[in-house]
């Protein structure tokens, strides 16, 4: 196993390498796990805050749990209450011309679907099936950040579209 | 190939060209690519980083400054509370204070029945709960003590201790007058490092620091349990003091010579008669104004 050169995350080129390289991940997966209604940036930044506060006490090679572990935590205090929604970015429509109406209704429908099949999966599920979907993650990557087995993301992954196309089909 | 397994390969994004046309020819494929461009709109939207950093790595220098030198302190200020709390409250006695007004007198019961007879302007304290094991009074003014026959019974005040098995006893502790007088048993007084053990009759006082004593007397008690204050050669202002305390009246001596020696007593009574019984001897003349007096040569 490498010897880590630093002992702390105190140092700020370390710090700020970090910071780079998690942010946005740690972001997407409060995003994906919680939804947008409890603010994850909001955590996410409590999280680094705290870790940057205690970055004496965190070794480099256990900041990144350390934050998520810190960002879920906060999240959880708060989702306690509410059932997550998770809002699609309110792209514009194509300007089209050969797209009628009914075709934009209908999509409009489908996605409202896709929404509520979503809102229905389980927190696991959803966070590796977004990140596997839409970031375009590998499963390998996945089960890295998560810290599971990548023979747990492909399950929960497998799992969550199952779902998704039954919870379609019947809405 | 399976169809089951090329989802799960496409979920991986690891098909290889021949298997993605493979995929392709799925009667799922459509749904699948629908489901997949759909989703792109439930991407997490992107996050400002840089400006996010700056928040973080600046919160820093604000908290954490402040509380790596505070947070000792806080604990030390907080054993300290916690400490000097219980330790008083464990040891401090709990002491029962009775006190009297200008014109006031009144008598206190103390646990073991003895009698406290408390003139005016005057307070005693005393600890209940450890009355049993250490009887001891603090004195402030002056005070007739009836005291049971028991343990060792002893008055504190400022300028002395007066120490008693059982007897009966006045004790007035003024300014800077302290006398004490002992009408049965036998009383010891303790001032400055100084012992005196009186007698039934006999009395012990200190004016501005300079002992006296009087001539022996036979007095059952003292003469202000029942409401009149007698002074042998003491001070003129010593008396005024007193008269001040019986009738909540401040007095003006103007151009009098108030370190004349006094003997005599006033009563508690009738304000006239007392006013009268100072200022005779003296050939003084007195005007009454609202809540003073003021004495004048005639």
């Amino acid at each position: 196993m490498p010897k880590s050169l630093q002992d702390t995350i105190c140092n700020e080129v370390l710090f700020s390498n970090f910071f780079k390289k998690h942010y946005q991940s740690l972001y997407s997966y409060l995003y994906y796990k919680f939804g947008d209604y409890l603010n994850p940036e909001d955590k996410t930044q409590e999280a680094f805050t705290k870790l940057w506060q205690n970055c004496g006490k965190v070794k480099p090679e256990k900041a990144k749990s350390y934050v998520f572990t810190i960002g879920n935590n906060l999240m959880l205090n708060e989702v306690k209450h509410h059932k997550v929604v998770l809002q699609y970015q309110k792209i514009k429509p194509k300007s089209h011309t050969n797209e009628n109406p009914e075709f934009l209704m209908q999509e409009q429908e489908y996605l409202q679907k896709l929404q509520r099949a979503i809102g229905n999966l389980t927190e696991s599920e959803r966070t590796a099936f977004l990140m596997n979907r839409v970031e375009g993650k590998r499963h390998k990557e996945i089960a890295a950040i998560l810290e599971i087995s990548t023979k747990a993301v492909e399950k929960r992954i497998y799992r969550a579209l199952a779902k998704l196309r039954e919870d379609i089909e019947e809405l | 190939m399976k169809r089951e397994e090329l989802i799960q390969k496409w979920l991986d994004h690891a098909l290889s060209p021949e298997e993605l046309e493979a995929f392709k020819q799925l009667d799922d494929y459509e749904e699948l690519t629908k489901m997949q461009t759909a989703l792109q709109y439930f991407k997490a939207p992107e996050v400002d980083v840089n400006s996010a950093y700056n928040t973080v790595t600046t919160t820093k220098k604000e908290t954490s400054k402040s509380t790596t030198w505070l947070m000792p302190l806080l604990k030390i200020a907080a054993i300290l509370v916690i400490g000097f709390g219980t330790y008083f409250y464990t040891t401090l006695p709990t002491l029962t204070t009775h006190e009297t007004v200008v014109a006031h007198k009144t008598r206190v019961e103390l646990p073991d029945t003895s009698e406290v007879m408390l003139n005016a302007v005057s307070s005693v304290s005393f600890d209940k709960d450890a009355w049993t094991n250490k009887r001891e009074v603090n004195l402030n003014g002056e005070a007739y003590f009836k005291v049971a026959k028991g343990k060792t019974f002893s008055v504190l005040t400022d300028d002395g201790i007066v120490t008693v098995l059982g007897t009966e006893f006045n004790v007035k502790q003024r300014n800077d007058l302290f006398e004490v007088f002992c009408y049965e048993g036998s009383v010891k007084v303790t001032h400055n490092d100084k012992n005196v053990v009186l007698s039934p009759g006999e009395s012990y006082g200190i004016l501005n620091g300079k002992e006296f004593r009087y001539e022996e007397e036979n007095l059952k008690e003292p003469t202000w349990i029942r409401n009149e204050s007698s002074f042998k050669s003491l001070p003129l202002q010593e008396v005024i003091q007193e008269f001040e305390r019986q009738y909540n009246v401040t007095v003006e001596a103007k151009n009098i010579d108030t370190s004349q020696i006094v003997t005599g007593s006033f009563t508690h009574t009738n304000i006239d008669t007392a006013l009268q019984s100072i200022t005779l001897p003296f050939n003084l003349k007195y005007q009454k104004k609202q809540n003073s007096i003021i004495l004048k040569r005639d």
